[in-house]
């Protein structure tokens, strides 16, 4: 069993320290771990970690220790810089190595390997060592040496496919979705061997995740493999409104958008009355249209029409707020800023206030809750500046001397 | 039965050997991680009932229930009506020989049921108790229902997605679902360890809205420092040009002419490996296009030209060529490609399997078989096993955990179902 003296369990994961080498594609996982407890050093290289290149910035100004995109994907991690395209910086990163738990990287699978620190090179050293390796296509296969970001992946994985209307071009989802997926099954495979290490008397091992398999499972509803096999068919895009289910989908209301599922035969006759009390259209009460939400098809125009009617006198709260409260399964469309207004997140321990010292960037919400637990709480510690914690690492731990870290900044190493 | 392959026989301790888990509740999220759980080696006990079909084991309609080998491979499946006296003393009992109780159900139906987090916690100290729900567990919307599609509306993501003046973007799927799904046995396996050091418990709830939001990305930080929401930008992206979805020829063997390539080129020199591997045409050699900048302020132009000489081709013929070359590039995947391509397959990440096909008012007993196919859980783990794992049908493993875990006699169980408890 590790052994751990200052961890009490104020957060949920002990401070297992993890080397984090992945970009921005896989920079989530390491984000998890650190969020919940890990020690989780980011190496970079001496200029940084390329997405702190990548807006957006406060006020459109560039700058490398401003980058919002970095800031987003890096909380509670520290940073040191090295240069693993040097022997002298290969050599201290075995050091590191050496005395890792885990190491997370998402480098095309020859990297490590070809600059001769590989998982197999570094484990001798360590047995004990877990590599996760997030890459777009997986470490075997045909398509591993194949490149790949987040529209390639979506791609690729069939997920753009079902993703925009359909009769227009497949759209990739825009927050980036590929960044998670890969990202959350590698922190789960790295747990488990910690997990299997320390308390199941195993040892290290090397964890393989691809991000197209990834997202795959992330529409298994949709379940794409099986309706081929069983129907010959492709699943294929539907649009912002089911044409089965009615209404499913989001409709315009007075100053936005209402997301409405309406899917049993209670939920349709509680609807129903409701817009027959705002409309005072009998139409809608009509027998043909009673049942569940299959029976409806055939009708959709009209019922598209008659909802679209009622909805128009309302605002998104008030549909949200008196549908819920007529059992309907009504939601706001929401905007970024009114997930920050939303008093649910407000009250579920979701966000993290972040101050930065920086007076650009401030106090900022981060989303970080994402176990509410009266037990254990998520840290708030802003993403690090590049290289903050070299000399803590490098001369606390790894014992240099400060003459000696003075030279290896000298040479561009550190 | 039919012939369906199965994991290989292992002698290897899979990384969660040793751990036990009650999983309690229907739908999507709450049965993945489960399945999560399981692959990696927990003992997952899945609680079900006869009189109450999860609706998913009528999902898809055009095949009932052959959608739910990929939710619930790896588990013991038992069948347990828990709104009846016998039936919560049961579950009560299997709680205390496991170590993790996890639920989507709401407190208040726990609570009428007694089998709500004070009681779990009575029965046994240190479970870790994990509560799924939708919208949040306290709070003002706590008593709100969602549905799983919905949730990306909710979530802030569909008006991140498409156009400016489109409606809101859609996917067909409910993905927060996944997120949840996939987080939740990361904080369960953290609580383990953490239970093992410290010999302190937790209780940890999730929640589907919650799940979906932590996934928008830089622009939450965005709108908070310059004030502005996000952009629609389709398939465009601020720091790549080309970058887009292009029309290929329709599929050779479906005739399906909804066949697409993406395309995304970040810097100059991809662009230098594009035009080579498209052969170097003229209109490729344009001055406007050299630089990103340059390329991306005739976008329009420029995704015309590529559309004209992808077209003509398969969407296959023109990744392999890109790729070859070093450009990143992925065909717009269709199910028959996931299911027959060589390089998942290499990978063995489809697995054919047998399923039931679910019929209202009939027992699941009676169900007629077939097969399905379901994927491997995409973290391939070299030391320990990530396992497919046998799929029971509903109420299969009764036997084992009501005989052999809890020690009940075969007359027990019998009169047990008889009164429709084990039911």
């Amino acid at each position: 069993m590790p052994r751990f003296d200052e961890y009490t369990g104020e957060h949920l994961i002990p401070p297992y320290r993890i080397l984090d080498l992945t970009d921005r594609r896989a920079a989530f996982c390491g984000r998890l771990l650190a969020d919940y407890g890990a020690d989780v050093v980011k190496v970079e290289p001496p200029s940084g970690d390329p997405s702190r290149r990548l807006g957006p910035y406060p006020s459109d100004s560039s700058d490398p220790e401003r980058s919002l995109d970095f800031l987003f994907y890096n909380t509670n991690k520290r940073s040191i810089t090295l240069d693993l395209e040097t022997e002298s910086g290969r050599s201290l990163f075995r050091r590191l190595a050496a005395d890792a738990d885990v190491i997370v990287e998402s480098f095309d699978r020859h990297y490590l390997y070809d600059h001769g620190i590989g998982f197999d090179a570094l484990r001798t050293d360590n047995p004990g060592l877990i590599m996760a390796s997030v890459t777009p296509f997986g470490n075997t296969g045909e398509w591993a040496d194949y490149q790949g970001d987040d529209l390639v992946v979506m791609a690729a994985s069939g997920y753009m496919q079902i993703t925009g209307e359909p009769d227009e071009p497949p759209v990739r989802q825009g927050n980036e979705h590929s960044h998670y997926p890969a990202a959350q099954y590698a922190a789960v495979g790295i747990l488990a061997a910690l997990y299997h290490r320390d308390f199941g008397g195993g040892v290290g091992q090397h964890i393989d995740v691809s991000s197209q398999e990834a997202l795959i499972t992330y529409y298994t509803d949709a379940h794409p493999a099986l309706l081929w096999r069983k129907l010959g068919q492709n699943v294929t895009r539907v649009g912002t409104n089911s044409t089965l289910v009615i209404p499913l989908g989001a409709y315009p209301c007075k100053d936005g958008w209402i997301a409405a599922g309406v899917i049993t035969p209670r939920e349709w006759d509680a609807l129903a009355e409701w817009i027959h009390e705002v409309t005072g259209n009998d139409e809608v009460l009509s027998e043909v249209y009673r049942g569940g939400n299959q029976d409806r098809a055939e009708h959709i125009d009209i019922i598209t029409a008659l909802f679209l009617e009622f909805a128009e006198n309302f605002t998104v709260q008030e549909l949200f707020h008196e549908g819920q409260r007529r059992n309907l399964v009504f939601l706001p469309v929401n905007e970024i800023a009114d997930l920050l207004a939303d008093p649910q997140l407000a009250e579920s321990g979701f966000w993290y206030d972040i101050e930065h010292d920086d007076s650009a960037i401030g106090a900022v919400k981060y989303p970080l809750g994402i176990f509410h637990s009266d037990d254990v709480k998520a840290r708030s510690r802003p993403a690090p500046a590049l290289g903050a914690d070299n000399a803590a690492v490098y001369q606390g731990e790894l014992g240099l001397t400060p003459s000696e870290l003075a030279t290896l900044k000298n040479d561009g190493i550190i | 039965m039919t012939s369906v392959a199965t994991d290989s026989p292992t002698t290897t301790p899979s990384a969660l050997t040793g751990i036990r888990v009650v999983e309690f509740g229907p739908y999507v999220a709450l049965p993945l991680t489960g399945r999560i759980l399981g692959s990696l080696g927990a003992e997952v006990i899945k609680v079900e009932t006869n009189k109450v079909l999860d609706e998913m084991a009528f999902i898809p309609a055009w095949s009932r229930g052959a959608g739910q080998p990929e939710y619930q491979r790896g588990k013991r499946r038992i069948t347990l009506d828990v709104r009846t006296d016998a039936g919560r003393d049961l579950i009560l009992e299997m709680v205390r020989i496991s170590d993790v109780f996890m639920t989507n159900f709401r407190r208040n139906v726990l609570d009428r049921w007694g089998i709500d987090f004070p009681e779990i916690r009575r029965q046994r100290r240190d479970a870790i108790i994990m509560w799924q729900t939708g919208l949040g567990g306290h709070g003002p919307y706590y008593t709100y229902k969602s549905f799983g599609i919905l949730v990306q509306h909710l979530s802030g993501v569909s008006l991140m997605t498409g156009l400016p003046d489109e409606p809101p973007g859609v996917v067909n799927t409910s993905y927060s679902d996944y997120h949840t799904g996939v987080f939740q046995p990361a904080g369960i396996i953290a609580a383990l360890m953490r239970r093992n050091l410290t010999g302190k418990t937790a209780t940890l709830e999730s929640s589907i809205f919650k799940s979906g939001v932590a996934t928008c990305g830089p622009a939450l930080l965005d709108y908070q420092v310059n004030g502005r929401g996000p952009q629609r930008r389709g398939n465009r992206d601020a720091w790549a040009a080309p970058h887009g979805v292009y029309p290929c020829a329709p599929d050779p063997i479906s005739g399906d002419a909804d066949r697409y390539i993406a395309i995304s080129i970040a810097d100059d020199e991809q662009w230098a490996m594009f035009r080579k591997a498209a052969g170097d045409p003229e209109w490729a050699s344009a001055p406007e296009y050299e630089t990103r900048i340059g390329r991306q302020r005739n976008q329009d132009a420029l995704d015309d030209a590529i559309s004209v000489w992808t077209r003509p081709q398969k969407s296959e013929d023109v990744m392999q060529n890109l790729q070859q070359a070093g450009v990143p590039a992925g065909i717009v995947s269709q199910g028959a490609d996931l299911n027959g391509s060589s390089h998942l397959n290499s990978r063995n990440f489809y697995q054919d399997t047998q399923y039931w096909e679910a019929e209202r008012g009939v027992k699941a007993t009676e169900w007629v078989e077939g097969e399905s196919v379901s994927w491997s859980i995409p973290a391939k783990m070299s030391g320990t096993p990530i396992a497919f794992g046998n799929y029971s049908n509903i109420g299969q493993d009764n036997a084992y955990v009501f005989g052999e875990l809890l020690g009940l006699t075969d007359a027990e169980i019998a009169e047990l179902e008889e009164a429709e408890v084990i039911y």
